[in-house]
C-alpha cells in the first residue's frame, strides 16, 4: 500500500514539485527558527547560579582626578556605602557584572598542560562577593581574610568538568595570572544572562596588592529587601561628597536583567510573528490546492467508490498521499538541515539541532494532516453516481 | 479593454471567495512584515529630525589602533578629533560631542535616569532639532563653560511637571545644576548619533578633555556645504588620519590609526559590524538584505504561485473557450497577469493598513523611546515596488502554465497539460 502510493506521487512528481518544495521550505524555516528557540528555551531553564534580587550594580566614573588617588577615594567610598543602613554586603569588582553584556575572557590552564582549550570568564571579586551574589558551592569554600598570605581562587562547576574531569579541584593550582590555588568549586555560574551559554567561569580574589582603580571599577552592593530610591540618593550623594568629580551610576541587577531579555527576546519574538505568518499562510495555501484537487479528480474517486472502496479508504488514501508528499519535502529539508550541525551555522549546541529537527518534522506532519482532513473527508463523501454521470 | 480586465478579475475574486481569501492574506500580511522593516530601516538612517539634512552629513564614530596582528578598538578622545578632525577645510561646520552618557536626576525620591550628550555649540547649528521654546546654547557659552542645558520634552514633562515654560529653570543632575535655556521636541532613541534627553557644554563634562590621548569616547559630525562635497570630505577626512602618528608611546605594536567618516547608514553598519577597514560593509549589507528579502518572499509567493495554477485549472474550461475562439496566448497571459497585479494591489492596499495598525502597536508598547514608526512617501513608494515585483513574482509561471492549455483538452476539461 506505501510502495503503491510512493509510485504514484513520484510518476506525478512534476505535478506535485511546487508542493514538494513549499513543504522544504517551511520545514527549513521551522528547522531554523525551532533550533533558535530550543537553545535558548533549554539555556532560560538553566539555573543563573546566583541571586540577583536585592543586588545593586554600582558604576563609578572618577571624572578628572588624578589617577594615583582614585583608590584611595574609591576605599573611602566603599567603607561609606558598608556603613549605610540598609546595606549588607559591598564587593568591588571588573565591569563584566551580571547581565551587562561585558565579559573579560581569558585561557585558563593546569600548571603542566598545554592545552587549548576555550576561553573561560574571569571574574575579580572581594570577600563579600560571596555574599553579595550568594553563589552556592559543591565543594570548598568561598575565599576570605585566612587567604591573604597565598593567591587564590574559585572556579565554577563547568571550569571544573573540563581541568579536573574525574578528580576533586579544591587544593589543586590552575594558571591564571600566575600559579594560583584552587579553595572553592561554585555551581555552574552563567552571569552572562538566562539566555546565555554556560560557559566556565574563574573568580580570582583582588588581594591587597590591587590598588589601582582602573580595572576594578564598579560596585556590586547588595540591600536589604525594601531598600529603595531614598538609599539610592543617599549613595550617590555620598559618592558625590567623598569625590567631587565623580559620578555614578546606581542600576539594580534586576532592572538590568529585564533590559537584557528584552534586548534578547524582542528579535525572537519577530522572528516568531514571521514564522507564525509564513506556516499559516503555507497551510491556507495547502489546503487550498487538496481541495481544488479533490475537486478535479471526482471522476477517478467515483470510479474507486464504483468498483467498491470504501469511504475510509478513499479518505485514507487522500491522506496517505500528502503525507507522502510532505515525506518528499521533509527529506529534502532534512538533507538541507544536516549542513547545519556540520557547518555550525547558527552557533548552538549539536544536540539542539537533533530537537529542533524532530519538532519541525513532527510540526510539518501535523499541519498536512490538519490541512488533508477537511478535503480527504469531502473526497470520501463523493457518491460514484453523481460523480460518474459528470463525466 | 483594461476595464474589461479588472471587472472579470474583480467577478473571479467574488467567485471562489476562499482561495481570494488566502491570496489576499498571504499578500497582505508580506507586504506588512517588509513594510514594518522598511519603516524601521527609514526610520533609523532615513531623513528625520534632527538629521534632517542628511545627504550633507557625515558621522565618524569609532577608532582604531591597529596592527596586523593586534588591535584596540573605541571612540577618539576630544582633543584628538579638536586636533585632527576640526581643522578640516571642506567641511561647512565641525561637531564634536560625547556619546552616550547617563545623567541621574531625583524628583523627591524618585530617580530619573536621563539619556545625556556633552556637546559643542556647532552641534546645534550642523543637526535641526525642533525647538519647542528657547535656544541651543552658542559656541560662546561652551567656552565659557556655561552650566546650561537643553532638555527634551518629557524630561520638562517629568522633572518640571510641565512641557512649556521651564526656561531659565534649574534642573540638577549628578548633583550639578544647570539652567535650562531650550526645550526640543523628543529625539527618537533610534537616531544613536544624536539621541539624549539632556544636552550640555561639553566643557560642562567632568571628562578631561585636554587629555592628550586618543582613546577617548567622543564622536564628530561633519556638515558639508553641498551634497557633492562628500566625497571631498571624505578625501581629506582620509588624507588627515593619515597624517596621525601612531601613539607608540603607549601601544607600541601599532602601526596605524583607522578612523572613517561615512553617512548616516554607512556609520551604522560600520558600527553594528564592527568593520575597521576602509570597506564600511554597506554593500554586504546590501546584499544580505536583499538575499533575506528574496528569501523570505519565496514562500509567499510559492504559495501564491501554487493557488494561482489551481485557480487556473478551474478556469480550464473559459479558457478553452476564449481559446477557441482566436484568442491568443499573448492575450491570456497579459489578462492573467492584469488579474494578478489587481489581486496583488488590492492585498497591497491592505498590508498599508496592517503595517499602519502594526507600527502603532509598536510606537505605543514603547520598544524604543520616543519612537513614532510611520508610514511616509519613502515607504509608501518601497510598498508599490515589492507589490510590483510580488505580483510578477507569482503570476508569471501559473500564466505561462495557462497559455499553454490546449483549447481542445481545455474544453474537454483535462487539466493538467501534456
Amino acid at each position: 500500500m506505501l510502495k503503491h502510493l510512493f509510485t504514484l506521487i513520484w510518476n506525478r512528481k512534476r505535478a506535485n514539485a511546487l508542493l514538494i518544495v513549499e513543504i522544504f521550505l517551511a520545514f527549513v524555516v521551522l528547522f531554523v527558527v525551532g533550533s533558535l528557540l530550543v537553545y535558548r528555551w533549554q539555556n532560560y531553564r538553566a539555573p543563573l547560579g546566583f541571586a540577583y534580587e536585592q543586588v545593586w550594580e554600582v558604576g563609578l566614573d572618577p571624572g578628572i582626578q588624578p589617577k594615583a588617588e582614585r583608590y584611595a577615594t574609591q576605599q573611602q567610598i566603599i567603607q561609606r556605602i558598608k556603613s549605610l543602613p540598609g546595606v549588607r554586603a559591598v564587593t568591588r569588582t571588573g565591569s563584566n557584572t551580571p547581565f551587562s553584556n561585558s565579559h573579560n575572557s581569558s585561557n585558563i590552564e593546569r600548571p603542566d598542560q598545554r592545552i587549548f582549550r576555550p576561553p573561560s570568564n574571569v571574574y575579580r571579586v572581594d570577600d563579600a562577593a560571596g555574599d553579595v551574589l550568594q553563589v552556592p558551592l559543591e565543594e570548598g569554600r568561598w575565599f576570605d581574610r585566612r587567604d591573604d598570605g597565598a593567591p587564590v581562587v574559585v572556579i565554577s562547576h563547568d571550569m571544573k568538568e573540563l581541568l579536573f574531569p574525574d578528580e576533586t579541584a579544591v587544593g589543586k593550582f590552575v594558571v591564571a595570572d600566575g600559579k594560583k590555588r584552587i579553595v572553592g568549586v561554585t555551581a555552574t555560574y552563567r552571569a552572562d544572562g538566562d539566555f546565555a551559554d554556560p560557559k566556565q567561569a574563574i573568580f580570582l580574589r583582588n588581594g591587597l596588592q590591587d590598588t589601582t582603580f582602573e580595572h576594578l571599577e564598579t560596585l556590586l552592593v547588595r540591600v536589604q529587601p525594601g531598600a529603595g530610591g531614598a538609599l539610592e540618593k543617599q549613595i550617590s550623594a555620598d559618592i558625590r561628597a567623598i569625590g567631587p568629580s565623580w559620578s555614578s551610576n546606581i542600576t539594580p541587577l534586576a532592572e538590568a536583567r529585564d533590559k537584557q531579555m528584552k534586548t534578547v527576546l524582542t528579535p525572537l519574538v519577530a522572528l516568531v510573528i514571521t514564522c507564525v505568518f509564513l506556516i499559516v499562510n503555507v497551510a491556507l495555501g495547502l489546503f487550498g490546492v487538496l481541495w481544488q484537487t479533490i475537486n478535479q479528480r471526482r471522476s477517478e474517486i467515483g470510479l474507486r467508490r464504483a468498483i467498491g472502496a470504501s469511504a475510509g479508504g478513499i479518505s485514507g488514501q487522500i491522506l496517505g498521499e500528502i503525507l507522502v508528499v510532505a515525506t518528499f519535502g521533509l527529506a529534502l529539508g532534512l538533507l538541507v538541515a544536516a549542513q547545519f550541525p556540520l557547518l555550525g551555522v547558527l552557533g548552538v549546541r549539536v544536540g539542539v539541532y537533533g530537537t529542533a529537527m524532530a519538532l519541525a518534522a513532527g510540526l510539518v506532519y501535523l499541519l498536512t494532516v490538519i490541512c488533508a482532513l477537511y478535503p480527504s473527508r469531502l473526497a470520501a463523501g463523493i457518491q460514484p453516481a453523481v460523480a460518474l454521470r459528470e463525466e | 479593454m483594461f476595464w474589461n480586465y479588472l471587472t472579470m478579475a474583480w467577478k473571479v475574486l467574488q467567485r471562489r471567495k476562499f482561495f481570494t481569501f488566502i491570496s489576499l492574506f498571504g499578500i497582505s500580511f508580506t507586504l506588512m512584515i517588509l513594510l514594518v522593516v522598511y519603516a524601521l530601516y527609514d526610520h533609523t538612517v532615513g531623513p528625520h529630525t534632527p538629521e534632517k539634512r542628511v545627504d550633507r552629513l557625515l558621522f565618524t564614530s569609532s577608532l582604531y589602533l591597529w596592527s596586523p596582528q593586534t588591535e584596540n578598538g573605541g571612540h577618539p578622545s576630544y582633543s584628538f578629533l579638536e586636533h585632527y578632525i576640526r581643522p578640516l577645510r571642506t567641511p561647512e561646520k565641525v561637531s564634536i560631542s560625547t556619546g552616550h552618557g547617563v545623567a541621574v536626576a531625583y524628583v523627591g525620591n524618585t530617580k530619573l535616569e536621563l539619556a545625556q550628550k556633552y556637546t559643542d555649540g556647532e552641534f546645534w547649528q550642523v543637526l535641526d532639532f525642533d525647538f519647542l521654546e528657547g535656544r541651543p546654547y552658542n559656541p560662546q557659552e561652551v567656552r565659557a563653560a556655561a552650566h546650561v542645558a537643553v532638555i527634551n520634552e518629557s524630561t520638562a514633562r517629568n522633572y518640571f511637571g510641565a512641557a512649556r515654560g521651564v526656561l531659565g529653570r534649574t534642573i540638577v543632575t549628578d548633583e550639578v545644576r544647570y539652567r535650562v535655556v531650550g526645550v526640543v521636541r523628543d529625539v527618537p532613541a533610534s537616531r544613536v548619533f544624536t539621541y539624549a534627553e539632556v544636552w550640555m557644554p561639553i566643557t560642562t563634562s567632568t571628562q578631561d578633555i585636554h587629555n592628550a590621548e586618543y582613546m577617548g569616547s567622543c564622536m564628530a559630525i561633519l556638515l558639508a556645504r553641498r551634497a557633492a562635497d562628500v566625497p571631498a570630505i571624505q578625501q581629506e577626512f582620509a588624507r588627515a588620519v593619515r597624517q596621525v602618528p601612531p601613539p607608540t608611546a603607549v601601544y607600541k605594536w601599532c602601526t596605524e590609526v583607522r578612523l572613517y567618516a561615512g553617512s548616516l547608514l554607512a556609520t551604522t553598519v560600520r558600527e553594528r559590524l564592527g568593520e575597521d577597514g576602509p570597506d564600511d560593509g554597506v554593500v554586504w549589507f546590501g546584499q544580505a538584505g536583499a538575499g533575506l528579502l528574496l528569501l523570505f518572499m519565496l514562500l509567499p509567493a510559492l504559495n501564491l504561485v501554487n493557488v494561482n495554477v489551481s485557480r487556473i485549472r478551474d478556469r480550464s474550461s473559459e479558457i478553452g473557450v476564449r481559446k477557441a475562439f482566436g484568442a491568443t496566448s499573448g492575450a491570456l497571459v497579459r489578462q492573467f497577469l492584469v488579474e494578478n497585479l489587481f489581486l496583488t494591489a488590492l492585498g497591497g492596499a491592505l498590508g498599508l493598513g496592517l503595517a499602519a495598525a502594526a507600527l502603532h502597536f509598536i510606537n505605543t508598547s514603547g520598544l524604543v523611546a520616543y519612537t513614532q514608526f510611520e508610514l511616509n512617501g519613502r515607504v509608501f513608494l518601497g510598498a508599490v515596488v515589492i507589490i510590483l515585483l510580488f505580483g510578477l513574482l507569482s503570476g508569471v509561471y501559473p500564466a505561462y502554465k495557462m497559455s499553454k492549455l490546449q483549447a481542445v483538452q481545455a474544453l474537454k476539461g483535462a487539466s493538467n497539460p501534456a
